[in-house]
């Protein structure tokens, strides 16, 4: 009984923490402007986010290596500092992202600016990586992100023509309003926000910090290959929510009000609500993830201690870089930038650096040297050497694509 | 006790083996990454019949990994060293005799964590 309500809440916290605002933001855009066209993007994405978290959470259980110490041991120092430098700029804009989204949701329901929430979120933020254990901060905010199946349940409710979104899911054409530079833009913002790299490094390491075994890797399956797809369902409802009430409108999403509209529509206050708590759990929830990940990052590329699971005052340096980057990302934000526009900006460049990250994951799975009996499997190789041919080909298409298409203009 | 990990005449790759890995401590906390080797000395200009072949002396962190990315050599009054000697495991990660606060090279972590992380509230107490 314990073990069952221990996956559970592991499938559930998987689900309720896969949408962040990257993947929100993203696909609302998508769905408002193509309608479900790019579907298969979505479906791309989290098959490739399995197959690579669960590789990491693999090495990690068995070997005791997080993803950062393997990048910098089979890189070597020079690209591993490369690495890290894009790893961390990304990981930063993404922090400023989502600590902008809470401001935004806040902003949502009181009517207050978000400047004035923005200091108040960062500093919850700091003080639950400060005090609080990792397992609390996981379980919490992945159980309330769950409300995002307010998403779906709108879907439902809007009572869409569901032969006309499968058409446009499974015979996909770029609509005539688009350029087609447009549309494959945002195919590769659409995978990037899928497998963003902060997600392998949280999942890495959080894999020691509940100190993952052998035997975990049982648990550690189930949570990504049951999770992971129904968060990607999420995301594909958060598109169809749009695409059915935006898209005819002509509404392209340009901010959070545009978001919460269908949702709205659907289910009025009550929807509302369910949203205001998913959106919140959702962005807080991953910008604990991205605050950890720049820890986790810099003090294993150096060696330092680092870990929730120790006290601060036993992994000091992880948790100053934690301070340091928490006040750049806050720095970010009180320019005034938009932080949807920090969210759209933060998923391309982040499809430009997946291949820095998963290539090591790749290989180090295949070391006998780490992975004694449990290095990957003919299939499990032949899938990974598919997606990285895939990821390099977003990582080079990325920057092009977003020159032509003018970001998505 | 040294693991059999460690004992002489195992052939290692220094890039491979020993280069960027972890260096954890007596009760496995990281303690810094192999920034590069120290060898013995061998005389220069000379006949090397006779001579021994040069050893590794310690594991260096700190200033190293600067030169060893951008190339140059710093003095070295500023390698932090952790003696081969220390060494007592050698596998994925490389283990240590010592604890962490008891090495040279970990005096960065303790004036963090004096100066600032202790200072702050709660900085010294387990998370709840």
């Amino acid at each position: 009984m314990k073990k069952l309500f221990a996956v559970a809440l592991g499938v559930l916290t998987a689900i309720g923490g896969f949408v962040d605002i990257g993947d929100l933001v993203t696909n609302a855009v998508v769905g408002s402007r193509f309608g479900m066209s790019l579907a298969w993007v979505v479906v791309v994405g989290v098959v490739g986010i399995c197959l690579f978290a669960n590789m990491s959470g693999r090495v990690a259980a068995v070997s005791g290596r997080a993803t950062f110490e393997i990048i910098r041991e089979r890189l070597g120092p020079r690209a591993g500092l490369a690495n890290l430098g894009a790893s961390f700029f990304i990981n930063l804009m993404t922090m400023a992202a989502e600590i902008g989204g809470i401001a935004l949701v806040l902003q949502l329901v009181t009517g207050i600016g978000p400047m004035l929430w923005m200091p108040l979120a960062a500093f919850a933020v700091w003080i639950v990586v400060w005090r609080a254990k990792f397992s609390q901060l996981e379980n919490a905010a992945g159980l309330l992100g769950l409300s995002l199946i307010v998403f779906a349940v709108a879907v439902v409710m809007l009572g869409p023509d569901w032969g006309e979104l499968a058409h446009q899911a499974f015979v996909p054409t770029v609509p005539a309003s688009e350029q087609p530079s447009t549309y494959w833009f945002y195919a590769v913002a659409l995978f990037g926000a899928a497998m963003t790299p902060y997600e392998v490094f949280f999942f890495s390491s959080g894999a020691i910090e509940e100190g993952w075994t052998r035997k975990d890797l049982g648990q550690e399956r189930v949570n990504v290959f049951v999770g992971f797809p129904l968060g990607g369902l999420l995301s594909l409802a958060i598109a169809a929510s749009a695409a059915i009430v935006l898209l005819p409108q002509a509404i392209a999403v340009t901010s959070l009000s545009q978001v919460v509209l269908p949702v709205v529509q659907a289910g009025g206050t009550i929807a509302f609500c369910f949203l205001i708590v998913g959106m919140l759990a959702a962005f807080f929830g991953a910008a604990l993830e991205t605050t950890l990940s720049s820890g986790y990052t810099i003090a294993q590329y150096f060696g330092w201690s680092w870990g929730k699971f120790r006290r601060p005052a036993k992994a000091a340096r992880f948790h100053l870089v934690m301070i340091v980057g928490l006040v750049i990302a806050l720095g970010i934000l009180l320019t005034g930038v938009d932080p949807i526009a920090v969210t759209e900006y933060s998923v391309v460049f982040s499809a430009v650096a997946l291949p820095l990250t998963y290539i090591p994951i790749l290989i180090i799975s295949n070391d006998p040297d780490y992975m004694g009996t449990e290095v990957n499997g003919r299939a499990v190789n032949a899938l990974g050497l598919v997606y990285l041919v895939v990821i390099v080909v977003a990582a080079v298409a990325a920057i092009p694509l977003m020159i032509i298409s003018g970001a998505g203009a | 006790m040294k693991s059999p990990t460690v004992r002489a005449g195992r052939i290692l790759d220094a890039h491979l083996h020993l280069l960027d890995r972890q260096v954890l401590d007596v009760d496995d906390v990281p303690v810094t990454t192999v920034d590069d080797l120290e060898l013995s000395d061998i005389p220069v200009d000379t006949d090397l019949d006779g001579v021994e072949a040069p050893v590794i002396v310690s594991l260096l962190s700190g200033a190293v990994l600067g030169t060893r990315i951008f190339g140059g050599r710093p003095p070295s009054t500023r390698w932090h060293r952790v003696p081969w000697s220390s060494l007592v495991e050698l596998g994925t990660a490389l283990k240590v005799d010592a604890a962490a606060d008891d090495l040279e090279v970990s005096w960065p972590e303790r004036w963090v964590r004096d100066h600032i992380i202790a200072r702050i509230p709660g900085g010294r107490h387990d998370p709840e």
